[in-house]
Parts: C-alpha cells; structure tokens; sequence
C-alpha cells in the first residue's frame, strides 16, 4: 500500500498518469494552477494504491513522488535534472525521456563527468533541464560537436540530444559519419515524426498520410517519399555499435526504453563503441490530438513502421574485451 | 635554431603543434590538403589527434565541441571549405571559444580555381556567418611569418576567447622557404579554460550556449562582445610600414600581394624614387590609423595605390582610412592571376610625379 504526491505546480494536466495508473486512482482535475494548467488529483486511499510508481514513469514534468506503505519514498526524482519547468507542451513526452537520460547517468555515477549536447528543435533548451555540463549546438551538428568534445575529453561521457528534424533531416550527414567512425559517444534521438518547435512541418519521419502544416493534404510518399527509419540504416554499417529504438509512449515502454538507454551508456563507459538509442514520442499540440489520442497514434501508426527493440549490438568478443 | 626548408603548409602545421595545438579537425581541399596531410602523421607523434572530418561543415563544429571542452584547437580549409564553416565561425564567436581557422585562399566565386587569390577579404574581415560577431584575421606576407603568426593566432584566441584566422594565399601554402622556429616540441596546452565544459564534479555546472532568447539578454551579449572587439582594435593592430617615409606613391598591400609590391618598391627606390608599402598584417582589426598617418606623412598630391589578388576588397578599407583625403588608385588581379612586379612597378611609375 502506499500514496503519491502530485507537485501541482508542476502538472500540466497531460493525463498521462491517469491512463498509466492501473486502479485509475488519478483523475482530471478542474481547479487551475498558478501556470493555468488543470492539474490532476489523487482520489484514492492509501489502501488502494500499490505504490506501482507507473503515474510518475509516466509524468513528463517530474510532478509526481511515490511513496510506499512505510512511508518511504519509491520514486526519487533524479538529481540529474534541475528544478526548471520545462516549457515542453502538456503531454509531450521530452520530458519523460530527459529524465530517463538523468536518472540512467545518475544511477551510473556519470554526472560529474558528463558532457551533453542539446540539438535545435523542441528541446533546444535541454541545457536548462539536465543538471550537468551542457553544450547548445547548431541545428544539426550535434554529434560533430560531440565527436570535437570526445576526442578532447575521452575519459568524459559525451551524449547529444536531438529530435527528428536536426538529427534525420539538417544533420543527416554528421550523424552518420560519427556512427561510421565508431565515435564513442551516445546519441538519444527523439522520433515524434513532425518538427515541433517551428510549428508542426513535414519531418524525415513524418508517416505516410500524415497532416503537417506543409504536407496540409497528408505526406505524399510519392513526392516526398517514404520516412526515414535512422535506427535501421544505421544498423547497415559495419563499425561495431548499439542501435536500438525504444518508446515513451506509455509506462511499459518507457520502463523498456530505460534499459536501452542505460544499455547505451554502459556501452559507452566502457569504451566500446558508438551507442544509439531513438525513442518514439509524442507531439500531441502539432498532431492536432490529445496526450492520450497521441499515445494510442505512436502505438498504432508509428510502433508499426518504426518497431521497437535493438537492431544491432557490439559483437560478444567486442563486450567482453 | 637552425632553419628548415619546409612547404608553407607544412610549416603552419609544425607551427601549430609547436603553439600547443594538438587536435586538428579538417577536410581536404587544395590548395591547403598538405595541412592535414603533414598533421595526420605529425599529430600522432606528440600525442594528439588528427580526424579527417565528413564536410567542413562538421569540421569546424568538431572544433567548436573541442574548443568547448578546453583545448587548443584548429581547422584549416580553402575558400569554398570557408564558406561551408561559416555557420560554426559564427556559433564559435557566439560562445567565445578560442580556435585558429586557416583560409589558404584560392581563387573565387563558386568553385573558382585552385590558385593564389585574395579574393576572400570581405568574408574574412566583415564576418562569414550570421550576426554581429567578428574574427582577428592575421595576414602573413612569407612561410616564416606564417609560422610565426600561428603562436600569435593561438594566443589571441585564448586570450580574447575567440576565433583568430590565418589568412593566407595559396601562394604561401604551396611555396617552400627557409623557416626558423622559435620553440621546440609541443607547445603549451590551453591556459585558464575555467569556462570549460569538462563534467561538473566538484563545480558548478557550466553551458556553452548563444540562443538568447529575451532580446534585453541579447543586446547586452552583444555590447559585451562589440567591446570585447573594440578592445582587440585598439591593442592587436599589427601592420609594417616599409620604404621612404615621405613617399611620393604609397602602395598598400598585404600578404603575397605586399611580398611581391615590395620587390616593386625595391626597384624603383634604386632608381631613386620615393615610394613605401603599407602592409596591414592584422586585416582585422584593420591598422586605419596607422595608414592615415602614413598618407598624411606623404607630400600633397602625392597618391596612394591599392594592389590586391580580387578586384578590390581591402580598397574600402583604405579609403576608409583616408576619409577622402587622399584619392586611391588600384591594380588587382583576380581568378589566380597575380600582378607581376613589373606590373606594380608600372602602375607605380605613372602614379609618380
């Protein structure tokens, strides 16, 4: 039995919790919070709540502690991020990943010695929300800033951080030529299939069909072809590397996507070689649907083309050694 | 120390590991390839590291993400490979990190041609990329003052934090010359890098960034960083003035163009003419007030000549200096050709009284 505690100046009235809690102990609430977000509320009792911890898995805006029957914190909100709201839009899931990121290096011991890169893009402001040593690169350049940063500080863990439109479209080419090269760095790209910050254009990942405002009668695949799967291409190179896709989705899949991520970094740690990690995630303002509507669209328009799991890891002899 | 004869290229590559800097990140591209080609295999030897990078774009962001991390670092290119570095010039000016870029000019627009041209000044000294932001542009004239203006580029960068460029000419990349230098062995690393981003243990946290978003923040980042250049103005200017000090035509020329106007000079001065070059050696900050003393030291009438690889760049800021004082007459030579001395001395000859 436990209880949780919901920061409300924190929420954003996502509801992402409230679709993840599995005895639908949260609900929608209708009082506003100094923000102007309608912030959820626990109803249930202590008697009711498992302490699952699956609602603040769940919360992209680190709004939630879990506690268990002794009282005793379950879920500990990494030291990894600062206290900074993120200005990320109600149920898009940066957030979530960005605390999977910190919470993996936190657990790892690797915050003093990390180095991360923000893109350009929704989450060009990551350098405000990771609690470490951060790089803002051009729009695309990401992993040749990281590959400059890595090869100056080797012993350092070197990440970037970047979304659809600065890693698959503008940064095509410096992505894949620092996975070629085996940089032993690690990249965490973020697939919402859209350009968000500029307001919702065609990406490289954008689905067949889909609405964008320049693609305002559905992706034409035959104008502009087919999206881009990153994971899989980068997957045909012959240098050593992890390559795996994960999704933010829902709680599951962000419990999975977390392993990959600290997979990734425990990759890297160890000098081994170039680690890749893309997450499926939501834009729920510039798909036009909400949080939820946009959790089931990843699950069954964008999991199906982009499948989850690891495409590629280093060879055994590789890891031993 | 003794002197060696070495290729320009190579030269500027020794320089930079005797200035300190063991990480280069570059491209290929004539007539500059010799750079990387002579570092790939001088780097390993002192411990550094050499990486052939996909583009110039991604070079000179590999610069950005080492200088970022706090140490002496370098890219050399060729025009069209400077322009691609545009975008990193003015992300690396933004965030105040320290690096040399070399431009081994060639000859222009587009894919131009792969000989000596000066035909970047513009580029070079009003900014490459997008901002208000500027880069010290040093111009050497000979290999030896090349290697020489390597440890100086490296020391202004470090110490105004900011991108110095080498600006040179194929010429000076391709030619071989008796060079001394001045250090043994690898030069110091970077200096008071407390700024660094090198894992925060034990510190705060620290960010290179350049978005700010709030237009105040902004402007304020920019007055910082115009004083920041201003300063550079009034203690860098660096320029030789050579020849009579009361000259009937002053010739006003840098780098192979002032080499080459010099041996101009030399004739006619044996002839018993009066006439002097002004080289600006840094071509940003430009020497304007070092210029206008020597024009204002000329008798009256006497003329001023421009002489430069384009079809005239450096002339607006001659003219700057002389603040329609003086009327500035010009000799250039674009797409790889260079004006001959024989060519100067003419020019100078019908400027004579």
């Amino acid at each position: 039995m436990g209880h949780i505690a919901i920061e409300q100046v924190r929420c954003k009235g996502c509801g992402r919790c409230v679709v993840a809690c599995p005895k639908n102990l949260i609900e929608y609430g209708t009082e506003l919070n100094e923000r102007g977000y309608a912030y959820v509320i626990f109803k249930g009792s202590p008697e009711q709540c498992g302490g699952c911890t699956l609602c603040a898995v769940s919360c992209p805006d680190q709004g939630i502690e879990v506690y268990n029957s002794r009282d005793r914190k379950v879920f500990v909100n990494t030291t990894g991020l600062t206290e900074v709201m993120t200005h990320y839009c109600p149920g898009c899931t940066h957030g979530v990943v960005h605390r999977l990121v910190a919470e993996v290096l936190e657990e790892m011991g690797l915050l003093g010695r990390t180095i991360g890169i923000a893109p350009v893009g929704c989450s060009v402001l990551a350098y405000e929300y990771f609690n470490f040593d951060m790089f803002e690169a051009a729009h695309g350049r990401a992993p040749a800033v990281a590959t400059g940063a890595k090869r100056a500080r080797p012993d350092r863990i070197v990440f970037t951080y970047q979304g659809d439109g600065d890693l698959a479209s503008i940064g095509g080419n410096e992505i894949l030529h620092a996975a070629n090269r085996g940089e032993k760095i690690t990249v965490i790209f973020l697939n919402n299939a859209i350009y968000g910050m500029t307001g919702g254009q065609m990406a490289p990942t954008t689905m067949p069909g889909q609405k964008t405002t320049t693609t305002p009668f559905g992706r034409d695949t035959a104008d502009t072809g087919q999206p881009l799967r990153v994971a899989e291409m980068l997957a045909t190179l012959a240098t050593p590397a992890f390559i795996a896709r994960g999704t933010s989705h829902d709680a599951k899949g962000t419990l999975k996507t977390r392993k990959l991520i600290k997979e990734a970094f425990e990759h890297q740690a160890a000098n081994r070689c170039f680690s890749f990690v893309e997450v499926l995630s939501t834009c729920p303002t510039n798909w036009g649907l909400s949080p939820n509507e946009a959790s089931d669209w990843v699950e069954e328009t964008m999991i199906p083309y982009y499948p989850l799991g690891i495409l590629k890891r280093p060879a055994p002899e590789a890891v031993k050694a | 120390m003794s002197k060696v004869l070495m290729k320009g290229n190579e030269a500027l590559g020794e320089a930079a590991i005797r200035a300190g800097c063991v990480h280069f990140f570059g491209y290929p591209i004539t007539p500059q390839t010799e750079i990387p080609e002579y570092l790939c295999k001088r780097l390993p030897e002192v411990g550094g590291v050499f990486l052939q990078a996909e583009s110039e774009v991604a070079a000179i962001h590999m610069v950005y993400g080492a200088a970022g991390a706090g140490v002496k670092c370098m890219t050399s290119s060729s025009s069209p490979g400077i322009s691609l570095m545009a975008e990193g010039m003015s992300y690396l000016a933004a965030c105040e990190l320290p690096c040399v870029v070399i431009n081994m000019m060639r000859a222009g627009p587009g894919l131009g041609g792969i000989l000596p041209a000066q035909s970047d000044y513009f580029q070079a000294t009003r900014g490459h990329g997008h901002g208000d932001y500027q880069c010290i542009v040093l111009a050497p004239a000979s290999v030896q003052e090349a290697v020489d203006l390597m440890t100086l580029a490296f020391d202004l960068a470090e110490k105004y934090r900011n991108p110095v460029m080498v600006c040179a000419d194929g010429m000076i990349g391709q030619m071989m010359e008796p060079v001394e230098f001045r250090s043994e062995g690898r030069g110091p690393p970077m200096a008071g890098n407390d700024w660094a981003l090198t894992g925060c243990e034990g510190r705060p946290r620290r960010i290179v960034n350049s978005l700010h978003l709030a237009p105040e923040q902004n402007f304020a980042y920019n007055v910082r960083l115009k004083e920041k250049y201003d300063r550079a103005a009034r203690e860098e200017v660096r320029f030789e003035l050579y020849g009579d000090g009361r000259p009937d035509v002053l010739v006003v020329a840098f780098g192979t163009m002032a080499r080459i106007s010099k041996s101009a000079i030399d004739d006619l001065r044996r002839e018993g003419r009066r006439v002097a070059l002004f080289r600006p050696i840094t071509l940003n900050p430009w020497p304007y007030a070092q210029c206008r003393a020597a024009m204002d030291a000329m008798p009256e009438g006497a003329k001023v000549l421009d002489v430069e690889m384009s079809m005239g760049q450096m002339i607006y800021d001659v003219k700057l200096a002389a603040e329609g004082t003086r009327t500035i007459e010009f000799l250039g030579k674009a797409g790889g050709l260079v004006p001959s001395p024989d060519e100067v001395a003419a020019r100078i000859r019908a400027l004579l009284p």
